[in-house]
């Protein structure tokens, strides 16, 4: 029986690339970087020696983290399928365990960060909001900062294991998903 | 190396401040010592093949 050249050609060359991320996600997932970096950077730098004018980048940098956070939860709640990040069954296995679990700890860093660091924001003048320092009582501020700092310093331990695990040669079809949006099938 | 910071209230109570900074290094060290023990283990049981 005749096959179609088009069809033969098909089957000698099937598709090798699926698409792991799209482009909104990877946007998503860069601007955030960015974020989180500019946030590390205005909110560490000061601590360690290099004293600047670091508030108003660290409160325009949050806000953006914000709106990134918020994003992403109603993104991955309507658009995405939600569970496939989560541990259990078979058909969420577009993530490793590994992968899993450092997204959970992002997460929590990152949820920690901005609902402090939105309260913070009545400890300072913005243009959009009073400034009110007895907001909270003093003991309540400290924990807030508490929480604030742990998510800073848990921060810089997920971002130096991040970008170890992202550069490795095993994972850089990972990576290079999460610059084009495509990884082989191999 | 504390661990928090303490300062005082207006009665010279003290009150909590937020986290040490020493702890940045601590934090630091910890990304560091993932990727050392990382790199030992892959070291050890073979490097697997990249791309």
């Amino acid at each position: 029986m005749a096959i179609p050249a088009d069809s033969l050609g098909t089957l000698a060359e099937p598709p090798q690339r699926s698409v792991r991320h799209a482009g909104i996600d990877r946007l998503f997932h860069w601007f955030t970087a960015l974020t989180v970096l500019t946030l590390m950077a205005t909110g560490l730098l000061p601590h360690l020696g290099m004293p600047f004018d670091w508030i108003e980048v660290h409160w325009i940098a949050g806000l953006a983290l914000v709106a990134l956070t918020v994003f992403h939860i109603l993104r991955a709640l309507f658009w995405q399928h939600f569970r496939t990040i989560w541990f259990g069954a078979a058909e969420r296995n577009k993530y490793s365990v590994a992968q899993k679990l450092m997204h959970h700890a992002m997460a929590l860093m990152v949820l920690a960060a901005v609902c402090t660091g939105l309260l913070m924001l009545k400890k300072i003048s913005t243009p959009f909001l009073a400034r009110d320092p007895y907001f909270l009582a003093m003991s309540t501020w400290g924990i807030v900062y508490v929480i604030h700092g742990l998510a800073a310093l848990a921060a810089v331990t997920l971002v130096i294991i991040h970008i170890y695990f992202a550069l490795i040669p095993e994972n850089r079809r990972y990576l290079r998903a999460m610059v084009y949006g495509w990884m082989t099938r191999s | 190396m504390d661990i928090f910071r303490m300062g005082h209230d207006i009665w010279g109570r003290p009150v909590l401040e937020g986290v040490s900074w020493d702890l940045i290094a601590v934090a630091a060290a910890v990304g560091a010592i993932v990727i050392i023990a990382h790199a030992l283990y892959r070291l050890l049981r073979g490097k697997p093949q990249g791309e």
